[in-house]
């Protein structure tokens, strides 16, 4: 029983960082809230949806600045869906990272968007790992209670 | 006397309000909602939010296929046919003119009545408001649509609103959001009631539509983004008001003569 106290503090302690330090926003709360009996892995599968999502977009846009002639408008779009989809699953700092790259492209600086594609990786990995432990936890403290329950 | 005609009034009211939940429930159950949005992340949200009220879930990726859905595809290919056929129908001077909706009964089979459209408004190709344009000039005139967007742009969010949106709301959507969309629920209740009932239950629809109008008016809140011109927002509800007038004056009329006919009597 103390084994799974702890994990729940655990779990507590590390989704309170991780709103603190701006990782996640209240839309992650929106996530949780519709996760119940029917959804039990609401959470899970939406956010499984947006790596895949964000992945794709990502190899999308570094292909797209590594071309000769760099298509702006169809970076801009690809950046604007990254951004949508980021904000939806409340990846705070994902999102955030998606306005200067917008704003580069409407400039067309190569060099901005160069630099904020970097960015909007690095808080994406971040991002991912930080839910891929949060998930691992859950998996674990679950984990716990069902041996619990065949102990009683 | 007076109290046994209370007590009477008492056990109708719980009665009339019981009934009016299982409606409701039973309309909730069948009310469908075509989602378009180009995200699967947004599909996936808009699904789970309508899923969980009892609500009947269609999910497009584009425009265009919520028109192919609806039946409206071959509108152009139609369009064309229609003026091409007016025009030699006016060269020989005839007084018929061929319809340029869709008959109902061209629509595709199984296709179950559409209740509510939530679109995006940023769509690869057709975007939100194009698909609003063509969704208020077609048969599905009267289904109300919900503009989605993640920008809050003034200018945009009026546009909308002028063509015909019945909202505009900002992404990411929430549960709140979904509260200020029961009138529409309770609307299409409305309608289905107003052909089942008789008049004597026309109090209890007015009532509907006047907790209606106060909770339209009352959610125009920080959610839904404000325009400058936002009288303009009071416009599409000039139908329900208008609706809810018609009904209060009905009532009033009856009053008046049930009156007249007592003083007549008496």
């Amino acid at each position: 029983m103390d084994g799974k106290v702890q994990l729940q503090k655990q779990l507590f302690d590390y989704t309170a960082s991780l709103f603190q330090e701006g990782f996640l926003d209240n839309q992650f709360n929106q996530l949780e809230q519709l996760q119940d009996e029917s959804n039990p892995d609401f959470v899970v599968e939406v956010v499984t949806l947006f790596f895949d999502d964000a992945e794709r977009i990502l190899n999308e846009l570094t292909t797209s600045l590594g071309q000769e002639k760099i298509d702006f408008k169809r970076l801009d779009a690809h950046v604007h869906q990254l951004k949508g989809s980021s904000s939806s699953i409340g990846a705070q700092r994902v999102h955030e990272a998606c306005i200067p790259f917008r704003n580069f492209c409407t400039e067309q600086n190569v060099e901005g968007c160069l630099k904020s594609l970097q960015q909007v990786k690095h808080e994406y990995s971040l991002v991912k790992s930080k839910l891929e432990t949060l998930f691992k936890m859950e998996e674990e403290l679950l984990a716990s209670s069902l041996a619990d329950l065949k102990v009683v | 006397m007076e109290l046994g005609l209370d007590n009477s009034k008492l056990q109708l009211q719980p009665q009339n309000l019981k009934q009016e939940q299982k409606l409701l429930q039973q309309q909730e159950q069948h009310f469908h909602v075509l989602a378009v949005d180009d995200s699967v992340i947004d599909r996936k949200l808009l699904e789970r939010l309508f899923r969980g009220s009892s609500c009947k879930v269609t999910c497009v990726d584009s425009g265009d296929k919520a028109l192919k859905y609806l039946g409206l595809n071959n509108i152009d290919e139609q369009l064309d046919n229609n003026f091409s056929s007016t025009k030699s129908i006016l060269e020989s001077s005839s007084p018929d003119s061929p319809p340029l909706t869709p008959n109902p009964l061209q629509l595709k089979e199984g296709i179950s009545k559409v209740n509510l459209i939530m679109t995006d408004y940023c769509m690869p190709g057709m975007s939100g408001y194009d698909l609003l344009k063509r969704v208020k000039g077609s048969y599905w005139k009267d289904v109300p649509v919900v503009i989605m967007s993640s920008e809050n742009v003034p200018s945009r969010i009026s546009m909308c609103l002028e063509e015909g949106a019945e909202e505009f709301l900002l992404k990411p959507l929430q549960l709140s959001d979904l509260q200020k969309l029961q009138p529409y629920f309770l609307k299409s209740l409305d309608n289905s009631s107003d052909e089942q009932e008789s008049a004597n239950s026309s109090t209890s629809t007015t009532d509907f539509d006047d907790d209606d109008l106060i909770d339209n008016n009352n959610s125009i809140s920080k959610r839904k983004a404000m325009s400058p011109e936002s009288l303009e927002i009071s416009r599409p509800k000039m139908k329900g008001l208008a609706r809810g007038i018609k009904s209060s004056c009905i009532l009033l009329i009856s009053l008046i003569m049930i009156m007249f006919l007592i003083m007549v009597f008496s």
